[in-house]
C-alpha cells in the first residue's frame, strides 16, 4: 500500500482545486450550511460535492490526525481512511443532528485514537514507522497557504487556547490525555490515581466548560 | 435520565471509551433524548478543539482519496425502519464500521449472556463530584463499582425498563422484568437520620417483605443501588430508615413506597 502511495503522490493535482473556500469566521454560519448541503449531496453519490467537502476539511482532518498519531505517515493513512469513510457513510449524516464539520471530525478523531491504541498494543511502532519521520520534499504541502487560511488558522488556535485557559489545570490535563493522547477513561483514572467516576466526570465537566465558554464567546 | 450511563457522555464525546463502553453507550443513546441532545453539543465542542490543529494535507492525498472512493460503495441511509439491533451495530453515527465495530458487537453480546447474577449489590455512591472529591469509603472497591455501573446500565437500557418516581427527592426506580432487576438512583436524596441508612424492601403479593440493600446518599444526595431477583410476585418496592448495616425485617415505617 505504501509503495502505491509513493507513486500516487506524483500525480497532478486536479485543476479545480482553486475552488477551495476557507471558512473564515465572518461567514462561518453560511459556510457551515453550505458544507452540510455538500455532505448530504455526497451521500447521494455526488463526487463533485465530495471533492468540495475534501477541499474544505482535508487540512483539518489531516491536522487532527497528525496531532494525535504524531507520525506523518500514519497521519496520512488515518486521514485517508477517515476521508474515505466520510464518502462511504455520508448518507447517514443528519444535518439536524449536528454540523458537517463535527461529523467529519468525529470520524477522524475516532480513527486516529483507534490507530494510536492499536499501534501501542503492537509494540512495533518505532520499527515500522520510525524511519519515515524524515519527511522528504515530496511530502510538502499541496498548495501554498494563502493569507486568509493563515489568519483563519490563527483565529482558531487563539480561540482554542482561550477556551483551554478557562479550564482548571486538572480539566486541561484530562483532555490532553484523552482527546489528544487517546487514553480511555479507565486509563485516565489509573494513570492519575483517581476513581473512575471522577475521571468520567472530569472529562465531561471539561467539555461542558469548553462548550459554554465558546458559546458565550461566539 | 440515567445519570450513571450519562456520566460516560464526556468520555464518549472524546472517544475515551473502550469498544465495549462505546457499544453500551450507543445502545443507550437511541433511547435517551437527554444524552442525544447533550452529545450534539459536546461533539461540536470536540470539533472546535480538533479544527485548531489544521495542517495542510500532504500532496497526493487528494488524488489518492478520490481514487479510493471511486471503488468504494456507499452505505444506504439509516431509516426509522432499521431495527435497533442493526443501528446498535454501527451506532448513531456510523463510525468504526468493520473490524472494530464487529468486535464490539460480539463482545457486547457475550457480556449480555454472561450477565452476573448478583443477588444484592452493595450500595455505592454515584460519582459525580467535581475536582476529585468523592465519597471515598464507598469507592473502596473500584471493581465492584464498575460491575455495578455496568449492571445498572444494562437494566436501564433494557427494552422493558420502566421508570417510576421513588419519592426521595427526584430519585427514581427503574424496573426490568426481563433483567429481573430493580435499580434505585437519585441525585438530590435527603439524608437519613444520624446513624441510620436507607434500606430497600421488596414487598411481595402476600405482604411479606424481602430485605434489599442499604444505601446512603453522598454529600450531594447522589446514590445508586440495585437488586437482582425475579420480579414475579413483587407487588411494591419500599424504603425504610434502618440502623447502619440494615435489618432483616423493617424496624420503621416506610419513607417511600412504589407499587409495581
Amino acid at each position: 500500500m505504501s509503495a502505491d502511495r509513493g507513486e500516487r503522490r506524483l500525480r497532478a493535482v486536479p485543476a479545480d482545486h482553486a475552488d477551495a473556500t476557507p471558512d473564515a469566521p465572518a461567514d462561518a454560519r453560511a459556510d457551515a450550511d453550505a458544507l452540510a448541503d455538500l455532505l448530504v449531496r455526497t451521500g447521494r453519490g455526488d463526487q463533485a460535492a465530495f471533492e468540495r467537502v475534501y477541499d474544505a476539511l482535508a487540512g483539518t482532518v489531516h491536522g487532527l490526525a497528525l496531532r494525535i498519531v504524531r507520525d506523518p505517515q500514519l497521519a496520512e493513512d488515518v486521514a485517508q481512511e477517515a476521508l474515505v469513510e466520510v464518502w462511504r457513510a455520508a448518507a447517514r449524516y443528519r444535518p439536524d443532528h449536528g454540523s458537517a464539520r463535527a461529523w467529519v471530525l468525529t470520524i477522524t478523531h475516532r480513527r486516529a485514537v483507534d490507530r494510536v491504541r492499536s499501534e501501542q498494543s503492537h509494540a512495533d511502532r518505532l520499527m515500522n514507522h520510525g524511519p519515515r519521520h524524515a519527511v522528504g520534499a515530496a511530502d510538502q504541502v499541496e498548495k501554498p497557504e494563502d493569507v486568509v487560511d493563515a489568519m483563519d488558522a490563527q483565529w482558531r488556535a487563539a480561540r482554542v487556547r482561550k477556551g483551554l485557559e478557562a479550564l482548571t489545570p486538572l480539566q486541561r490535563e484530562a483532555l490532553e490525555l484523552t482527546y489528544y493522547k487517546g487514553y480511555t477513561n479507565r486509563q485516565l483514572a489509573e494513570s492519575l490515581g483517581i476513581p473512575l467516576g471522577t475521571a468520567k466526570a472530569r472529562i465531561r465537566d471539561a467539555m461542558i466548560r469548553l462548550r459554554d465558554h465558546w458559546e458565550v464567546a461566539r | 435520565m440515567n445519570e450513571n450511563v450519562h456520566s460516560l457522555i464526556g468520555a464518549y464525546a472524546v472517544d475515551a471509551v473502550t469498544p465495549d463502553e462505546r457499544a453500551d453507550f450507543e445502545a443507550h443513546l437511541d433511547a435517551c433524548e437527554d444524552c442525544t441532545a447533550e452529545l450534539a453539543g459536546l461533539r461540536e465542542t470536540a470539533a472546535t478543539l480538533g479544527e485548531a490543529e489544521a495542517a495542510p494535507a500532504p500532496a497526493g492525498l487528494r488524488a489518492s482519496v478520490l481514487e479510493e472512493i471511486g471503488r468504494t460503495a456507499q452505505l444506504p441511509p439509516l431509516t426509522a425502519d432499521d431495527a435497533p439491533a442493526a443501528r446498535d451495530a454501527e451506532g448513531p453515527v456510523p463510525l468504526g464500521i468493520g473490524r472494530d465495530g464487529q468486535d464490539a458487537q460480539e463482545r457486547h453480546a457475550r457480556q449480555r449472556r454472561g450477565w452476573p447474577r448478583l443477588a444484592v449489590a452493595a450500595a455505592v455512591a454515584s460519582v459525580l463530584a467535581v475536582g476529585g472529591l468523592v465519597g471515598s469509603t464507598l469507592m473502596a472497591d473500584r471493581d465492584d463499582q464498575l460491575a455495578l455501573e455496568k449492571d445498572v446500565m444494562m437494566v436501564t437500557s433494557a427494552p422493558d425498563a420502566k421508570s417510576m418516581d421513588l419519592g426521595l427527592g427526584t430519585a427514581h426506580l427503574v424496573v426490568s422484568e426481563k433483567m429481573s432487576s430493580v435499580v434505585a438512583m437519585g441525585d438530590d436524596c435527603p439524608h437519613p437520620k444520624e446513624g441510620m441508612a436507607y434500606q430497600l424492601w421488596l414487598v411481595m403479593d402476600d405482604g411479606s417483605k424481602e430485605a434489599g440493600p442499604t444505601f446512603m446518599p453522598d454529600s450531594d444526595g447522589t446514590f445508586m443501588t440495585m437488586v437482582h431477583m425475579d420480579m414475579d410476585g413483587v407487588a411494591a418496592i419500599a424504603v425504610t430508615e434502618e440502623p447502619m448495616g440494615g435489618s432483616a425485617e423493617p424496624t420503621s415505617t416506610e419513607v417511600a413506597v412504589v407499587g409495581l
